[in-house]
């Protein structure tokens, strides 16, 4: 019997990678899982090799940087740093498909706790709630709050897949919590959707109206194909909407979401914010900290108005209301504000004069040579300030986590170069 | 954007213009230079309408020595507000670049429902009704009556046009059917006669078919229009069927009843108005022995008459003298009646050639040939005469003289086929005579014949070669385009087997197997939930629709489906249809997903689009044959077969081929839409029935897809719906350009079109 299934999985695997890993010995499950054929493709001559993706991945980066200095064009602009998102993630019936591995719910629940962390990293200021859709109806996980771990621990706590998928309900429900943030806060909602249909109570336009009122900015992922009405909501709250095609690229989408994205410009008015530097409690001092109602011995921080012990920055004090931050808090969130111009390519470095070439032989970040393999010159890119040459991984590096450029920050203040190599 | 094509300086409205459409305008300009006629096929959503617009004014502005005219053919009202709108945006562009050298006057015609401003003849609620009502109103001699007679109602817009009669002249422009009835409201006069007079003059006119094929209307609308005209059949796929419609009678008892009874009122009026009016009838005697020819001094809007035979035929002779008394020819008719009334008492189903039943009608009710030619002529003459207005209440009668003048004048071509009984229905009696017109080029060969150049053109013309031969004509350019495209966004797949490895099919012998309803149940259910908001299928008929739905909502696979989406289903009734329809798209927009069950050649199939998210899947079950038991369908074919060479099985193919292309065609109307098309039987893997396909889905079917089982379609369907989400490239960086500007073109003119295309 197991012979014959198993015999029907290869016949069918050969038509489509459709199979499930049922009655697959495990040294097989271990490739399947890993579907290393997939990283292989045939050249002009018939040979099998890997297939090199840093071009593309490049080439999909450049596109996003575009995007987001095309969104940036002009002048300075002005960028909501005090982020309040909810994440939706729909766990209903369509969630316990198998087209992602092992499923789509464990892939959603898994990067969505990734988004989590590097979110906090790059929005200190910021604070996140977690929502679920089960069974047509919205679950509030979490309520909105500053510490990655308590939203891991709901999420992670119980995934099961079950019943119909709401959006209105969804959406009507973060709009409950997310009308009552002050002002000066961004109000965002981001939705993992994974079924292909909403059962709503009332008139879904409605609630995206309302919304669109409120000025949620709300985005969507889709995990199987795009829906009118997801991207309607996304056109009318101004978020962004995407379909993630495998795995990595549902990754790519959600981090995304990470950098804080332009302010909707009626709302954006200059707004004085009272905030508390709380001092770090002495080592070894007792307190009942006011979060999580438990005596916690040293580790924690003291609000300054009202000497109340919280556990963790940035958050808001329970008993007084004060935003409570430190200060690399604030220092981490600034350079949303002075992005790098976006480096300009490189066409191909024969095409150069000579002049150039000397210049350009090694990037300039990581001093790697810039000719690539068979002596003819790899693809780079160049400051349009310093005209400095840089490889792509640089390139990225530079973007998306120095945020300063090493060319341009040695030219005009020679000292910090020594900073630099730190 | 401006541009050169050989000596033709084209103005075209937009900064960037698709390779296709450049080529369509490269033919359509050499066909015009040829003056010859053309078949050309351009998939939808490629801007066809404005590449062909645009090319054919350029013509004019080029060429205005002899300025050519421009009858654009539609077939839905609809269709034709569209074709006004994106006229009146490429004539704006030509005015401010050209100035007023390019003013042109652009009209929109169509029946008096849609052009009435009367809110008093619009309370009617029919077409026919509303034709009536404006004739009770402006009839020549109700107008004659004196104006204090309280029983007399005339209608104000008419009066006041005929009150301005020379005066009442459009502005040259481009004129929608609203911007009609606006201009009409403004000054008070009557749009739809102002605009059936402004036909003469206009340099464009949009019409419905009807008003260039059946003879009836064709007579009357456009028998002034110059040699130098350009005509065009848009959509016209189905050219050949309603040509063969135009032509086509049928007689059923309660035709018979209702013309009796119009008879015996025509007689009371007869005896009227002989003893109040003799003078009348006497002048209209005169009048017929002197020959119809004479009839052209009626006033205009008495007209409406017209002869279902071509005009010049007729003209020739004179009335025969045994009609030309009113009682008489009440009399021939009463015996046409009976006669028809015998025949179709009949217990079989009898198939006859017009001369076979023109003798023994004869012989049998003494009724000449050539009476039957001028029956319709006649009645009508002598319903002016008698100053009938509400000719929709004569509807029967004038159904039986259609009838006979078309008997009396063809001999080939037709056949008059007797049925008892409806074939499905065989224990109900409703008897039918039927006169079916088998040669589609009776009713379009005067077009060919008087107009310089014919352009026949849609998505769908394929096999493009059946058409002339169909039609019979000498098309001096005949081509098919294909669709230049920045991302396969359309997915066709042959689907041949069920998730069982069994194969699917609605041939007759497999239909009703159980497990061909189940695999295609089981195929409809894994594919509503895997594709987004609209899914649109489509059956062969009615009937095998009923049943099927019948079985899968017995098994219940109808209710998995509606776990994912709401159902509806296109029923004949046309109210209820346009109901499904709307809720159908409602539930598109809100997210709620819906199917929507409909037929091939139904209403739904030929003029509705499913194009967005209202349509992301077709699914096809089976091969849409016509219903070959049916009488008339087997003498068309026993008639192409002969007259044309074309054999009954190449049509039947061809038929159900266009009719599938036509439905899966309806899913994507432009090149940033997707959507997917599934055929799902076995038979359209075959090599002859797939080549029949047009060339755009053809490019797109790959071999792969040919032959696949439901779990496989399913995986395209996946991979491709996350391809098609993801942001939409519009001009094409891969390779082919897919735009082309001003620029591109200049080059493309120095290095020759061919190369630069392909």
């Amino acid at each position: 019997m197991s012979n014959q299934k198993k015999r029907l999985n290869g016949g069918e695997r050969e038509d489509e990678d459709e199979d499930d890993a049922e009655g697959i010995g495990e040294w097989e499950r271990a490739y399947v899982d890993d579907r290393s054929w997939e990283a292989l493709q045939e050249d002009e001559s018939g040979l099998l090799r890997p297939i090199d993706n840093s071009a593309i991945y490049h080439a999909q980066y450049r596109r996003r940087l575009r995007m987001l200095s095309a969104a940036a064009a002009g002048t300075r602009i002005q960028k909501g740093l005090i982020r309040y998102l909810y994440i939706v993630i729909d766990f209903s019936r369509a969630a316990a498909e198998m087209d992602f591995r092992p499923s789509r719910m464990a892939v959603m629940a898994k990067h969505v706790e990734a988004f989590i962390r590097e979110f906090f990293d790059q929005n200190p200021l910021s604070q996140i709630g977690l929502v679920s859709i089960k069974n047509g109806v919205a679950h509030t996980l979490t309520d909105l709050g500053g510490s990655p771990e308590t939203h891991i621990k709901a999420l992670m706590g119980k995934l099961e897949a079950l019943g119909d998928s709401s959006l209105q309900n969804a959406l009507e429900l973060v709009h409950e919590h997310l009308n009552q943030v002050p002002s000066y806060g961004h109000r965002e909602v981001l939705i993992l959707y994974s079924a292909l249909c909403t059962c709503d109570p009332g008139d879904i336009m409605e609630t995206i109206q309302k919304c669109k009122k409120s000025k949620l900015r709300c985005s969507v992922i889709g995990l199987s194909a795009e829906m009118f009405i997801c991207k309607h909501l996304c056109q009318e709250t101004g978020g962004l909407y995407s379909v993630a095609v495998d795995e990595v690229h549902l990754k790519d989408l959600l981090l995304e979401h990470a950098p804080p994205p332009p302010a909707i410009a009626e709302f954006a008015i200059a707004n004085l914010i009272k905030m508390g530097f709380p001092q770090r409690a002495a080592e070894g001092s007792m307190a009942i900290c006011s979060c999580h109602k438990e005596v916690k011995i040293g580790a924690g921080y003291m609000c300054p108005r009202c000497k109340a012990r919280v556990c963790d920055l940035p958050t808001e004090c329970t008993i007084c209301g004060l935003t409570l931050v430190s200060s690399p808090h604030l220092a981490r969130s600034y350079h949303h504000l002075f992005p790098i111009a976006p480096f300009d390519e490189v066409p191909a470095l024969s095409s150069l004069n000579d002049n150039r070439r000397k210049l350009g032989k090694n990037c300039f970040g990581c001093q790697q040579s810039l000719i690539g393999t068979g002596n003819k010159p790899g693809p780079c890119v160049t400051c349009r300030k310093c005209k400095h040459y840089f490889c792509l991984d640089c390139d990225i590096y530079i973007h998306e986590s120095l945020h300063n450029c090493p060319g341009c920050e040695s030219i005009h203040r020679p000292k910090s170069v020594s900073l630099m190599e730190e | 954007m401006i541009f050169k094509i050989e000596d033709v300086e084209v103005y075209f409205p937009y900064d960037n213009i698709y390779p296709e459409q450049y080529e369509y305008m490269v033919e359509l300009k050499r066909a015009l230079d040829a003056k010859g006629h053309c078949l050309l096929e351009m998939p939808t959503g490629t801007g066809k309408t404005i590449a062909l617009l645009s090319l054919i004014t350029s013509y004019r502005l080029a060429h205005l020595e002899s300025p050519i005219k421009l009858i654009y053919c539609t077939r839905t009202v609809h269709e034709m507000e569209k074709t006004l709108a994106e006229l009146k945006l490429l004539h704006d562009y030509q005015v401010r670049h050209m100035g007023e050298r390019a003013r042109i006057l652009a009209i929109g015609l169509s029946s008096r429902k849609n052009l009435c401003v009367n809110t008093k003849v619009l309370a009617a609620e029919n077409r026919d009704s509303v034709d009536a009502a404006c004739r009770k109103r402006t009839a020549s001699w109700v107008r004659a009556l004196p104006a204090d007679n309280p029983n007399v109602e005339l209608c104000d817009f008419f009066e006041k046009y005929e009150k301005d009669a020379e005066r009442a002249l459009l502005p040259p422009g481009v004129y929608t059917l609203e911007d009609l009835r606006a201009f009409g409201k403004k000054h008070g006069w009557c749009p739809y006669f102002l605009a059936r007079h402004m036909v003469q003059l206009a340099n464009i006119i949009v019409y419905s078919y009807q008003y260039l094929l059946d003879p009836k209307v064709a007579g009357i609308i456009s028998k002034e229009m110059q040699k130098e005209t350009v005509v065009v059949f848009d959509e016209a796929h189905n050219i050949d069927n309603v040509c063969i419609e135009a032509l086509s009678v049928s007689v059923r008892r309660v035709t018979l009843e209702g013309a009796n009874r119009n008879l015996n009122k025509i007689r009371q009026e007869i005896d009227r108005f002989k003893a109040t009016d003799a003078g009348r009838l006497r002048a209209e005697y005169t009048r017929l022995v002197e020959g119809l020819a004479l009839r052209g001094d009626l006033s205009g809007t008495d007209q409406w008459l017209a002869n279902p035979a071509l005009p010049h035929d007729i003209l020739k002779e004179a009335v025969p003298g045994n009609i030309r008394r009113a009682e008489h020819f009440v009399h021939v008719l009463r015996r046409l009646l009976q006669y028809l009334g015998g025949r179709l008492d009949t217990e079989n189903v009898e198939k006859e050639s017009p001369v076979s039943f023109v003798s023994s009608l004869n012989s049998q009710a003494g009724i000449e040939q050539k009476i039957l030619k001028f029956c319709y002529d006649r009645l009508h003459s002598l319903m002016l005469t008698l100053e009938i207005t509400d000719t929709d209440e004569f509807l029967p009668i004038q159904t039986v003289c259609d009838f006979a003048t078309l008997v009396g004048t063809y001999a080939r071509g037709f056949s008059i086929i007797i049925e008892p009984y409806d074939e499905r229905m065989p224990h109900i009696p409703d008897p039918i005579l039927q006169l079916s017109c088998h040669d589609a080029s009776l009713a379009i060969k005067p077009v060919f014949d008087r107009f310089q150049s014919v352009v026949i053109t849609s998505g769908t013309l394929s096999p493009i070669d059946l058409y002339p031969r169909l039609l019979s004509f000498n098309p001096v350019v005949s081509r098919s385009f294909k669709m230049s495209m920045t991302r396969d966004c359309i997915c066709p797949m042959v689907l041949t087997r069920g998730s069982d490895q069994l194969p699917v099919s609605t041939k007759f012998d497999m239909r009703s197997d159980p497990g061909v309803v189940r695999n295609y149940g089981k195929l409809l259910v894994e594919m509503v939930s895997i594709v987004p908001d609209g899914v649109v299928c489509f059956f062969v008929s009615y009937s095998y629709m009923d049943g099927i739905i019948a079985t899968w909502n017995e098994t219940g696979i109808l209710k998995e489906i509606m776990q994912q989406k709401l159902v509806f289903i296109e029923t004949q009734d046309v109210v209820e249809t346009t109901l499904a329809l709307d809720n159908y798209r409602r539930a598109c927009d809100c997210g709620r997903g819906a199917v929507f069950f409909s037929v091939a050649r139904g209403k739904v199939a030929e003029g509705i689009d499913f194009d967005r998210h209202y349509g992301r899947l077709v699914v096809m079950f089976g091969v849409p044959f016509q219903y070959t038991l049916s009488k008339i369908l087997l003498a068309r074919l026993e008639y192409l077969r002969d007259t044309f060479q074309i054999k009954e099985g190449d049509f039947l193919t061809f038929d159900a081929l266009r009719q599938a292309a036509q439905c899966v065609g309806r899913v994507i109307r432009s090149k940033a839409d997707y959507g997917m098309m599934i055929f799902a039987d076995k038979r359209y893997s075959r090599h002859d029935k797939r080549s029949k396909l047009p060339g755009w889905i053809l490019s797109h079917l790959r071999d792969a897809h040919l032959n696949l089982s439901t779990d496989m379609a399913i995986h395209i369907a996946r991979e491709f719906l996350r391809k098609m989400a993801q942001p939409y490239d519009k001009a094409g960086t891969l390779g082919s350009k897919t735009l082309l500007t001003q620029e591109d073109l200049e080059k493309m003119a120095e290095t020759g079109v061919q190369d630069m295309v392909y």
